[in-house]
């Protein structure tokens, strides 16, 4: 658990000790006005409608959906990147929506891994120093770091290329790179945003097999947003949202996906 | 914390092109304030120096009622015992020479037309191993032991006026101390010219022991002090002035800056221009990089809505941003510093020549003084213009909302 995050925020409930997220009741609305005026009613879009779901620690859960359908904005919502309308979200026990800012970076920090669609490694640093970027911001001890990275690196297979910059990478060991830095510093919690988009097959197979090895071996859990069927083969719990509504999951249907 | 200015550092040479240009403004900056800075330093010196070295010496010593003095019984305040103070003085460390002097005034005629002088008496001697030089156009200086007529030397504007040329007699009229007039003839062996014509209208020299006779006085004005160097001048002051506080007549000790009325308005007139430039400088470098600064942070977006949604803390966004910046000057910086001090020195090398400057028809060289003190103030202005540059980029990065910043194309 993560120290020092309010007490206020703690999570109450007794009854879900091995949950690691709960979404209760949450809605996310956008408007649509940059500039709206005085007299002119602001006009809402409505990206996630009342969403409910819980997932267990150590799941690998897949959230699919067509485009627009409100993926993305659930993984950021759970990930406390962005705030619902409505509702609210349990993360590792803590009520995000009880967070203030800096309590919810501290929580992104220390119980969040994230890997994303582009990838997003910082261009000027190598691949270790990518993946050590989230243990020099929780201002981890270069000794332990260096371990750490050395260790992330050899989980996803890429010791070998730690001093190479992303630009020499291959797309596929970008992701790699970029799944070594959301684990890196144990979180509780890997999000990951439609992570094979931009890969090839073979990629995409390899980072699946890489993903699922990590929750098995690591009991980590990881939430991925995808349409990618290759993926979702390999998942054992899928939620479907259609136009920002839960329309099925999976385990509540007695994980009959396949 | 070496990794986070090992991520700055990098940054900043992220856009190779955009970074050179920005270095190249910013050395520009630089490098203009040193040769404009290095140039003026020089003038000032030049000022300085032609000053000291034409008779105002790197200290003078008064008593303490000169400058409250009756203008028209000069000697009245002068220094009593001076020979001996002169002598004491002479003693000190770095002490090149001394020279008495009177300053007075009367009127001169030639037996049909008066006017009025203003009068120098010295001991031309004692000026000439101070090295102080006077601008004779025609004639010859004052013999320090003339053995007939009392010799003069008179400004080429007053020669004009009184219709006189060397080798022609004069009347010097002046008050004695107890208030009557007195009068003495002299020839004039020269013509001065010093290039400032209010002062050659009035000008008037004569020895020492001939003003004395003029004056019924055996006092002088001032002692004039000339050092081995300008640089020893306030040590100097600080080891004379508690001693001659201590004569039994009250003196006081002048460093030459004080009693240099037009090199301290040229002082005050360039620093101005200086200055001016300087905001200048500051303003170009600060508006410009606001822009390259805002470019930077829009480029990268997607890396900071990244870094944020790791938990990057927003100030280390905004230290990030702030210490390129930092980074940024102190590279333009330093290649101003390299490009100003090489033009200088090839400046200096080739010797351009400036037109005479008003009032004067000599021809000014172009040369630049390499200045520490310029080189430090000039650097420290274009880091502390990138730095200031960067507060407003900096701050929109760190506010920038982490989905938002995600999906940034």
């Amino acid at each position: 658990m993560s120290k020092g995050l309010g007490s206020q925020s703690r999570k109450t409930e007794e009854n879900s000790m091995d949950e690691i997220v709960n979404v209760e009741a949450v809605s996310r609305r956008f408007s649509l006005d940059t500039a709206p005026t005085r007299h002119s009613a602001r006009t809402f879009v409505s990206a996630l409608t009342s969403a409910n779901m819980s997932v267990s620690a150590g799941e690998f859960l897949a959230i699919s959906g067509p485009s627009g359908s409100g993926k993305t904005t659930l993984l950021n919502l759970i990930g406390c990147i962005d705030r619902p309308t409505s509702g609210r979200i349990l993360v590792d026990g803590v009520d995000t929506s009880q967070l203030k800012p800096n309590g919810m970076s501290k929580l992104r920090r220390e119980r969040i891994g994230f890997v994303f669609q582009t990838f997003n490694l910082i261009p000027v640093f190598t691949a270790a120093e990518n993946v050590e970027y989230p243990l020099l911001v929780q201002g981890v001890a270069a000794g332990e770091r260096r371990a750490r990275v050395a260790e992330a690196l050899e989980s996803v297979g890429l010791s070998d290329r730690a001093g190479h910059r992303p630009d020499l990478l291959s797309g596929g060991e970008r992701q790699r790179v970029a799944v070594a830095r959301a684990i890196v510093h144990r979180p509780a919690l890997v999000l990951a945003d439609e992570p094979t988009a931009n890969l090839d097959t073979h990629n995409a197979t390899q980072l699946i097999d890489l993903m699922h090895g990590l929750n098995r071996r690591l009991g980590l859990t990881f939430i991925f947003s995808t349409h990618d069927a290759r993926l979702l083969e390999h998942t054992e719990r899928i939620i479907r949202l259609t136009d920002g509504e839960v329309v099925s999951d999976s385990s509540a249907q007695g994980g009959s996906h396949e | 914390m070496s990794k986070f200015l090992l991520l700055a550092f990098r940054n900043v040479f992220r856009n190779r092109r955009r970074t050179l240009m920005t270095l190249f403004m910013v050395g520009g900056g630089v490098a203009g304030l040193l040769l404009v800075g290095g140039f003026f330093a020089y003038m000032y010196n030049g000022i300085r120096e032609g000053s000291i070295n034409n008779g105002l010496g790197h200290l003078q010593i008064f008593t303490s009622e000169h400058f409250t003095r009756d203008e028209v019984r000069v000697l009245d305040t002068g220094i009593d015992n001076w020979r001996e103070v002169a002598a004491r003085v002479k003693t000190g460390a770095h002490v090149r020479g001394i020279a008495p002097r009177i300053e007075f005034y009367g009127m001169v005629s030639n037996g049909v037309k008066t006017s009025v002088y203003m009068g120098s008496a010295v001991d031309p001697e004692a000026e000439k191993s101070l090295g102080f030089v006077t601008k004779i156009t025609s004639g010859h200086d004052l013999d320090s032991k003339p053995s007939g007529e009392v010799e003069a030397l008179i400004g080429s504007g007053l020669a004009k006026s009184m219709n006189v040329q060397v080798g022609d007699g004069l009347t010097v009229l002046a008050m004695t101390s107890d208030g009557a007039l007195n009068g003495v003839d002299v020839e004039i062996t020269g013509i001065v010219n010093s290039g400032m014509k209010e002062y050659d209208d009035r000008y008037l020299r004569i020895t020492l022991p001939s003003a004395q006779r003029l004056l019924q006085s055996d006092r002088i004005t001032n002692l004039v002090v000339g050092l081995d160097a300008t640089k020893n001048t306030d040590s100097v002051y600080e080891a004379l002035a508690p001693e001659l506080r201590g004569q039994p007549q009250k003196l006081v000790l002048k460093k030459w800056i004080d009693l240099a009325t037009s090199y301290n308005q040229i002082h005050s007139l360039f620093n101005t221009i200086y200055l001016f430039i300087g905001v200048i400088v500051f303003f170009m470098v600060l508006m410009s990089s606001v822009n390259t600064l805002l470019m930077s942070m829009m480029e990268r977006t997607r890396e900071i809505g990244t870094m944020l949604a790791m938990g990057t803390p927003r100030l280390w966004i905004i230290a990030l941003f702030m210490t390129e910046a930092l980074l940024l000057g102190a590279l333009g910086a330093a290649v101003g510093l390299v490009a100003g001090n090489l033009l200088a020195s090839v400046i200096d090398f080739v010797g351009v020549q400036l037109p005479p400057p008003p009032g004067s028809t000599e021809a000014m060289k172009f040369y630049v003084f390499h200045v520490p003190a310029l080189m430090f103030a000039s650097s420290l202005l274009v880091i502390l213009s990138m730095v200031l540059a960067s507060i407003l980029p900096a701050i929109r990065a760190s506010r920038l909302q982490i989905a938002e910043a995600l999906s940034h194309v």
